[in-house]
């Protein structure tokens, strides 16, 4: 299985990921997740998300992850992009992308990596610009 | 045995600092390096429970033998995505 696991401070340019894409004649899946940023966190209203990894344990746990997918369904590849430092409301943050020959695989791929990734891999968010509490408690 | 200790995410802002040294008796294992930050930031001792805890890049458990020289992170529940 191929993978390919990038930890950017840059905005995420899809259209460059999805040019670079590469899937051999027996692929009939490709699936791409995004994770974007929401403008609450909390309860309440943000306008950017800061992120910080330990980048080498985030990469080491990552690959961790992909071995479990390599053994446990046919994937061609996977490839993860998360955004580091500051990321704005409605940009994307996570990336993720997995090509395999059906589309079953590939979204229990995604759900397991994702699922995984937010127990194991050491990537914490801060909520920039909190102004409000967007939505009363219930009573 | 001399182990450093780094924090990450907001146990830096409880701390005050992003790493520590922390000196050891032989045989000492992770779980008694958390003893003695606690004892160091006491401020982390109600997250004890909830404390992520690696050695390297790999998480360990209470019971992992430290060695000389290892470097310990302690960090809150992760995030990502």
């Amino acid at each position: 299985m191929k993978t390919q696991l990038t930890l950017t401070p840059d905005p995420i340019d899809e259209l460059a990921l999805v040019a670079e894409r590469e899937m051999s004649d027996g692929m009939g899946a490709a699936l791409v997740f995004h994770g974007v940023v929401r403008a609450e966190e909390d309860e309440a209203t943000i306008t950017a998300i800061d992120y910080e990894a330990f980048d080498d344990m985030a990469c080491h746990q990552f690959e961790l992850i992909f071995e479990e997918i390599d053994r446990q369904w046919p994937i061609e590849s996977v490839r993860v992009v998360h955004r580091l430092g500051v990321v704005p409301v409605n940009e994307p943050s996570l990336w993720v992308e997995i090509i395999a020959p059906h589309r079953v695989e590939t979204f229990e791929a995604c759900q397991f990596l994702i699922n995984t990734m937010k127990e194991r891999v050491p990537i914490w968010k801060r909520p920039v610009g909190e102004t409000s509490s967007s939505s009363p408690k219930a009573v | 045995m001399t182990v450093t200790v780094l924090f990450w995410s907001y146990f830096k802002d409880h701390t005050q600092c992003a790493s520590t040294s922390l000196e050891l008796p032989d045989g000492a294992t992770l779980g008694d390096a958390h003893s003695a930050v606690i004892a160091q930031f006491p401020v982390l001792g109600d997250m004890r429970h909830s404390t992520l805890k690696a050695v390297g890049v790999d998480y360990q458990s209470e019971e992992f033998p430290l060695n000389d020289g290892d470097e310990i992170s302690l960090f809150p529940p992760v995030q990502g995505g």
